[in-house]
């Protein structure tokens, strides 16, 4: 990261690439969205020199999902499996690609088995919940936050270990804490363990966490795209999704390699529909709004949308909006 | 004076229950038990168990080893609540104590007390005396001659009732220390309340106050750091060459640490772990680094012991 092409984000909609009141996903629409946005970002006229520009067959690809939103708000396994039949076009072995969350619990709702080979794999870190073995004890953060025992967060062992290439593939959603979740947050508290510590009472640890944890090789040098699924969202009360108020249906892919210029957009959209909705800046944080956060207006922590910049401070990607370009492909 | 040495860092069962019970601590692998002055004659009539007599209202009585996670009661902390008795311990070292812990507390009963050595009685229930039973026998496995306890910081204890409350979080963070009368310049630290680093009134927040000396200490000197859970507590022994870590789980009687892992100062390239309950358990991803020994446990039911050597 921030990869070939830093600041550059291509967002493709399609009206038909989902179905609000079903949630029913129509795969063929999104195997065009994908594709026009692919080739879009590379400049090629083929899908598979444009995939081939990040993978080759030797690559033992992960595709990073979001389930925190899970089973309702989650990237789609429609998405993913179109990716994945793209990873095979590549020439990649089924068996070496790796579908993978942190938490079983939230994996197992949703289903990839469906949409892609068998000898895909679908791995968690933690089938026991805060289990450490899935993760490298050689490879962490140390930070103390708010005076926890355990100062640590660690990278999940298959992407220490195992993987070679990662494809990033985020949702659109609004963060109590970060403000956004989209490819830095995703990738980042994503691929290490323990990291809700950064978070006690309104005070959020979100603001450097995110990019100090996304900047960590191999991590950094292993994720090579990003494709955030924005079919479905959430614009409040993120990153989990039990309120239907706060869902919204932007029906779009946004697909890139700079996470930052990336999740830049992500604001922006998250920002827009908040003011359409009435509701606050993700930017605002003043105590007053802290509360109960079935109002819109209230938030149980300062939100730290100031990460996505923090993050272009490292390095990770281009934040300054004169300097991002946006392709927009309309389907 | 070896063997009465080890006999009394082994817990006692205690049994109040009559003679006719015999079969029941049998089937549990009992052979051992104290017993009140009224029954023992009852029991000197029993082949195959020795009762020795033993009177807990001279013992001091210890809260059940567990862990409370007060989910109903708001509070500033996520970490759960963990009864621990290793402060007490620590102020009374010399000590008779009790516990009256049933079904699988019992077994956390015994842990707590083999870890700290504690001379300690253990009054149980049918349900308790067969996880007792299994625990002390993990006990007995374990060589202890020799043994001493390693602590990174003094404290001087006046016996309040709030150094005692400071003593709990210290030891409930795998603080080391031991109760000296003054500084002793062979330790890193020498905490005492009152003095002009730790204030009195500050104390009145132990847990506070039990970060101030982590702070001071700092984390880079500590001779012990747990990583993985917050339920786990530990504590080191050394002896010529040799560190001994003990890891109790302290929510052991509900459920297990899955993978727990450990950084301890000095360099140990061998190692032999004892894990109660999973006897072919190996540590794993063993690191010897430059001033410091990691490793990790696959799973921590109760109790473990961690035998580290140069």
């Amino acid at each position: 990261m921030p990869g070939p092409y830093p600041g550059r984000a291509v967002r493709v909609h399609a009206e038909k690439s989902i179905d609000p009141g079903t949630g029913k996903v129509d795969l063929g629409t999104v195997r065009q969205m994908l594709s026009a946005g692919m080739r879009a970002l590379t400049g090629d006229a083929r899908d598979e020199d444009a995939w081939a520009r990040f993978l080759t067959p030797k690559d033992v690809v992960g595709i990073k999902v979001n389930c925190s939103g899970a089973p309702r708000i989650r990237s789609s396994p429609e998405v993913v499996g179109a990716i994945v039949e793209r990873v095979l076009a590549v020439g990649v072995p089924a068996e070496n690609i790796w579908i993978y969350e942190r938490f079983q619990n939230q994996l197992v709702t949703v289903p990839y088995r469906d949409f892609v080979p068998q000898a895909v794999h679908i791995h968690a870190a933690e089938a026991d919940r805060g289990s450490v073995l899935g993760y490298d004890p050689k490879v962490y953060v140390e930070a103390n936050f708010f005076g926890e025992e355990d100062t640590r967060s660690n990278l999940m062992r298959i992407v220490s270990q195992t993987l070679t290439k990662i494809i990033n593939v985020p949702n659109m959603k609004e963060h109590q804490a970060s403000g956004v979740t989209g490819c830095l947050k995703n990738i980042a508290y994503g691929d290490f363990s323990n990291v809700a510590r950064s978070h006690r009472n309104e005070k959020t640890n979100t603001y450097s966490f995110i990019g100090t944890l996304a900047s960590v090789e191999p991590v950094r040098s292993k994720v090579v795209l990003g494709v955030m699924d924005g079919l479905a969202g959430v614009w409040h009360a993120g990153p989990f999704s039990n309120n239907a108020r706060f869902r919204f249906y932007p029906k779009e892919l946004m697909i890139g390699t700079d996470p930052v210029a990336m999740d830049h957009q992500l604001i922006e959209i998250i920002e827009a529909k908040r003011k359409a909705e009435g509701a606050i800046s993700i930017f605002n944080q003043s105590r007053e709004i802290l509360g109960d956060n079935r109002d819109p207006n209230k938030n149980a922590y300062i939100r730290e949308a100031g990460h996505v910049e923090y993050a272009s401070k490292l390095g990770l990607g281009v934040y300054d909006a004169a300097k991002i370009q946006v392709k927009r492909i309309e389907l | 004076m070896i063997l009465l040495a080890l006999a009394a860092a082994i817990p006692g069962i205690f049994w109040d229950a009559p003679p006719d019970t015999a079969p029941a601590l049998k089937e549990a692998g009992i052979r051992r038990i104290l017993v009140p002055a009224g029954q023992a004659a009852g029991w000197k009539q029993v082949e195959g168990i020795a009762a020795e007599v033993a009177d807990p209202a001279k013992a001091v009585k210890l809260r059940t080893p567990a862990v409370n996670y007060r989910f109903e009661q708001a509070s500033a902390s996520r970490v759960p609540w963990i009864d621990c008795n290793g402060w007490r311990f620590l102020r009374q070292p010399d000590s008779r104590y009790f516990y009256d812990a049933t079904g699988a507390l019992a077994a956390m009963a015994a842990a707590e007390a083999l870890a700290w050595g504690a001379d300690a009685m253990i009054k149980t229930d049918p349900a308790g005396l067969k996880p007792l039973a299994e625990m002390l026998t993990f006990g007995e496995g374990l060589e202890r001659a020799g043994m001493q306890p390693l602590a990174d910081f003094g404290f001087i204890d006046d016996g309040s009732s709030i150094a005692g409350e400071v003593m709990n979080l210290l030891v409930r963070h795998s603080l080391l220390f031991r109760v000296v009368r003054r500084p002793d310049p062979n330790l890193k630290l020498t905490v005492q309340l009152g003095s002009k680093n730790y204030p009195l009134e500050q104390a009145k927040n132990p847990g506070a106050m039990a970060q101030m000396v982590r702070a001071d200490l700092t984390d880079g000197r500590r001779s012990l750091r747990i990583y993985g859970s917050a339920v786990v507590v530990g504590r080191l022994e050394t002896a010529a060459g040799r560190l001994r870590v003990h890891l109790i789980n302290y929510d052991g009687a509900a459920r297990k640490v899955s993978g727990l892992r450990v950084r301890v100062s000095g360099e140990f390239p061998k190692h032999r772990l004892a894990l109660a309950g999973l006897p072919d358990a190996e540590l794993m991803d063993y690191e010897v680094l430059t001033g410091a020994t990691e490793f990790t446990l696959p799973e921590l039911r109760t109790y473990a012991v961690v035998d580290l050597q140069k």
